[in-house]
């Protein structure tokens, strides 16, 4: 018994001096790749500022937020990441779509009113416009803020568009495949032929093309004569949606005969749940999302016969507005090696615009 | 070395008069038994001796020393053997030298002379579980042994044996305590156990529990179980008890 | 667990495990080709289990794809592991002595038994939001140490309250003074309740950190890869790590069984 007691104590220190090796191995090596680590908007606003995370990467309005309260600075804005990349879209959910006989007018009036929302957007930004006082109230009630300065800001970096694209959707398909995100096996299976043929596939342009035809067009006099109901689906206070929100806050889906009806579900704390609670549940007929997402699920789905993870983009809703914001001593990239970085989520399109940065400078990370 | 005194001991517990006014002593070198009817405090008067309680009234001296606190000079061998189940037949008897602070040569030493004695050699290691009931009971009385005491107390330690077993104990106890020389104050309720080992037969009368009657035995060892001296003593024995038994009864 | 020494039972045992994985193959094909489904369970979305195989085998190791590193489920599996082992030790230093004081000192035990009673009530998971948000750092052994150190300390406070009363009193006869009486009869006797809440404590940690690295910010462990990988939905993957932790806490209880058997040699 004592020998027994005895080998049992030098198994425990044998097991607690492994323990310590493996808590002390984490040099501060330049080779040590960048810990992604999930979190909320406000969790990364408040561990940025208690020092717990080097920085972050997230859609505004929480970098400005973050930097209004003096918590951290802009390290690189994801326009300088990838000049002009796509980010939110409007998407529709193919099985709605089947089932709904005058889906394309109703998508049609969808553009059109994201149009006119993102050309409100774009002249109210200007300080001397007389909305722009109702674009920062509606920003901050959007993007839950109290301080309209963090709302000026935020919308400083995000350039409104409401036109999708096909060249830059095909080059995100390009560098998620690259970064391992797809099932390969599932693409395989997925039968497309490329990304330029997914691409294509999963953007419908015409929308957004009879949008700016009939950009001169009243609301009403284009109103679709019954008017129908929208379960619709955004992300949680995210200022690239802003689009959405001025459209219905101002009644114009309304007035086009679209009734808004939030989801289950929305807000949706990132891409991945309004994916898969939203669309994939049937519960989201319309909804707004960042593009990889979108692009991910579809693929990632485990059966192709069925549709219940097939959406398609009707209108763009932004370009650009992600930062990476980061803490004191932080000056680059390679400064974040071996250190904790916030994000939205594994497949998210800062999470892709991250890697990408980081695949310019030859850094690893580790999600 | 080894004379136990009782001197007016009276032990209650709570309101229950266990034992009253219990005189009585066991000589040096002495075997003395303890007979007497369920419950009349036999067990107990084991305990106060060995200090595991201490008697309401009166005191206990052992070779002139006032029983306070755990009596460490004897050695209790219980009906159940109570040994550590964690040590094997070796260890069991090694506990008492090794507590005291023996080195490990002496506990050796002491260890190896008592497993020879009770006729454990082959046993050593052996785990408690992995013994029979009279083996178990032979490594009861080696640990008492192994302590080195003045005195042995034993509390019905062959009550859980089979009658075969049993005998063969009484004469293997005999035996070891003949070589020992220890004084022996021994519990049980067979009246042919009492007359087969004791020197002396203390009788109990039920609750209270007191001395009633006191036989000594001149009888040589070994004895004769059937012999017409140890007949006659037997009965005069079961009759002293029948008596109590039956009071005991009807209380 | 048990498993049947004899070679009927082992085979019924095999048995078990493959009709299980037949039928849950069984139930996503039927699902798939929408001729049966259970009701409010996308069956179609559970992977097959030779897709699961697969999902298995690929993400065994850490890969690299550009600069993402897409850790393996060995290493998850190791981060887990040794979070459990460094909360499971934590807790036992602890938990013992304290199972000990208060199993054996009535005032001790009137002082912690109400804390002990309450605090034990709130489990493990109950503690993951004040380990995201208050502790700084080693929030999942924290867990993992909450959900060990009471199996550890109610089965060491029982081991101890269980200690035959004629062994503490051959004890005492025998010489032994008090500090003797808890290394040499107390903690002997308690020996396998000990390893029996150490076992029981190591189950319920097991779970603890699977929960705990779901919430809790650290990109590595298999409770987060399983989430990860749901969220990326990659289904496939999500349940082999689902299978693995199943797995290792069945290797973690008998390998505690067996080490009981190897060094409690006197228990019958």
């Amino acid at each position: 018994m004592k020998n027994s007691l005895k080998i049992l104590l030098v198994v425990i220190l044998a097991i607690l001096a492994a323990g310590c090796i493996g808590g002390n191995k984490t040099p501060q090596s330049v080779s040590e790749p960048i810990n992604l680590v999930k979190m909320s908007g406000q969790d990364m606003v408040q561990r940025l500022g208690t020092g717990e995370i080097a920085g972050f990467i997230m859609w505004e309005p929480y970098p400005a937020i973050a930097m209004t309260n003096g918590y951290g600075k802009p390290l690189l804005y994801s326009g300088q990441i990838w000049k002009g990349h796509p980010c939110c879209v409007v998407a529709y959910d193919y099985n709605w779509y089947k089932n709904t006989t005058n889906a394309d007018e109703i998508l049609k009036r969808m553009a059109l009113v994201q149009l006119k929302s993102v050309e409100y957007i774009n002249n109210a930004k200007e300080t001397r416009s007389p909305d722009h006082e109702d674009l920062i109230k509606y920003t901050m009630e959007f993007g839950g803020m109290t301080d309209p300065k963090a709302a000026n800001l935020s919308l400083s970096d995000v350039e409104f568009v409401y036109a999708p694209n096909i060249a830059d959707a095909q080059t995100f398909i390009t560098r998620i495949q690259d970064f391992g995100i797809f099932d390969s096996e599932k693409w395989n299976q997925s039968g497309y032929k490329n990304a330029s043929d997914y691409a294509n596939a999963l953007i419908n342009k015409s929308y957004s093309d009879w949008a700016s035809q009939n950009k001169n067009a009243n609301l009403t006099s284009v109103a679709l004569k019954t008017p129908v109901t929208i379960r619709y689906a955004y992300l949680v206070n995210d200022i690239h949606e802003l689009p959405f929100y001025v459209g219905w806050k101002k009644g114009w889906f309304k007035d086009a005969g679209i009734n808004i009806t939030l989801s289950d579900g929305t807000p949706f704390q990132n891409g991945a749940f309004e994916m898969q609670k939203g669309f994939k549940s049937g519960v989201v007929d319309i909804g707004s999302l960042g593009i990889p997402p979108v692009i991910i699920h579809r693929i990632n789905s485990n059966d192709f016969t069925i549709d219940d993870t097939r959406v398609e983009v009707v209108a763009g809703m932004n370009n650009e507005g992600s930062v990476i914001v980061v803490g004191k001593n932080i000056t680059s990239m390679k400064d974040l090696s071996g250190k904790t970085v916030g994000y939205p989520g594994p497949g998210t399109i800062q999470h892709v615009l991250f890697l990408m940065e980081a695949d310019k400078e030859g850094l690893k990370v580790r999600y | 070395m080894g004379r136990l005194i009782l001197k007016d001991i009276s032990k209650k517990f709570n309101d229950f008069l266990a034992l009253e006014n219990v005189n009585f002593e066991v000589e040096d070198g002495e075997f003395v038994c303890l007979l007497g009817p369920s419950g009349c405090g036999k067990t107990t008067i084991l305990r106060l001796a060995a200090g595991l309680d201490s008697p309401t009234d009166g005191e206990i001296f052992l070779d002139g020393k006032k029983i306070a606190g755990t009596n460490k000079e004897c050695g209790f061998v219980f009906q159940e053997y109570a040994l550590f189940p964690w040590r094997t037949a070796k260890g069991n008897i090694e506990f008492g030298p090794q507590v005291k602070g023996c080195s490990k040569e002496e506990c050796e030493r002491i260890s190896r002379h008592y497993i020879d004695l009770v006729g454990l050699r082959g046993f050593e290691d052996h785990f408690p579980h992995e013994l029979s009931g009279g083996m178990k009971q032979r490594v009861g009385i080696a640990r008492a042994y192994a302590n080195k005491p003045k005195l042995l107390l034993m509390d019905e330690p062959f009550g859980a044996l089979d009658a075969q077993t049993r005998n063969i104990m009484q004469a293997e106890l005999l035996r070891i305590w003949e070589k020992e020389h220890i004084s022996v104050l021994f519990v049980t309720h067979s009246v042919d156990e009492a007359v087969y080992l004791a020197d002396r037969v203390v009788v109990m009368s039920a609750r209270p529990g007191t001395v009633k009657e006191i036989f000594g035995i001149n009888l040589p060892r070994p004895r004769i179980r059937t012999s017409p001296e140890a007949n006659a003593l037997r009965d005069a024995i079961l009759r002293s008890l029948g008596s109590e038994i039956k009071r005991a009864a009807s209380i | 667990m048990k498993v049947d020494s004899g070679k009927k039972g082992l085979v019924i045992n095999l048995l078990s495990l493959i009709g299980l994985v037949v039928l849950w193959h069984l139930l996503v094909i039927l699902a798939r080709e929408n001729i049966f489904n259970i009701p409010f369970i996308r069956l179609r979305d559970v992977p097959t289990p030779v897709e699961t195989w697969y999902a298995l085998i690929g993400s065994l190791f850490t890969k690299t794809y550009g600069p993402a590193l897409t850790v393996g489920i060995l290493e998850h599996t190791q981060a887990s592991l040794l979070r459990v082992i460094e909360g499971g030790i934590i807790a036992f230093i602890i938990g013992v002595p304290l199972g000990i004081g208060i199993g054996y000192s009535k005032p001790i035990g009137n002082v912690l038994n109400p804390i002990i009673e309450i605090v034990r009530n709130m489990p493990p998971m109950a503690w993951i939001p004040l380990a995201v948000f208050i502790l700084v750092a080693g929030g999942s052994i924290f867990i993992v140490f909450i959900g060990t150190v009471f199996p550890i300390i109610l089965n060491t406070i029982h081991g101890v309250k269980s200690t035959d009363l004629r062994l503490i009193d051959a004890a005492k006869t025998l010489g032994a003074s008090g500090s003797q009486m808890i290394t040499k009869v107390i903690i002997p006797s308690a020996f396998p309740s000990i390893i029996a809440g150490l076992r029981i404590g190591l189950g319920v940690g097991w779970m603890a950190i699977v929960a705990a690295e779901m919430v809790i910010r650290s990109p590595i462990g298999l409770g987060y890869f399983i989430w990860n990988m749901g969220e990326l939905g990659r289904y496939p993957e999500m349940v082999a790590g689902m299978i693995v932790i199943g797995v290792i806490g069945y290797i973690m209880n008998i390998s505690i069984l067996l080490l009981q058997k190897r060094f409690v040699k006197w228990v019958d």
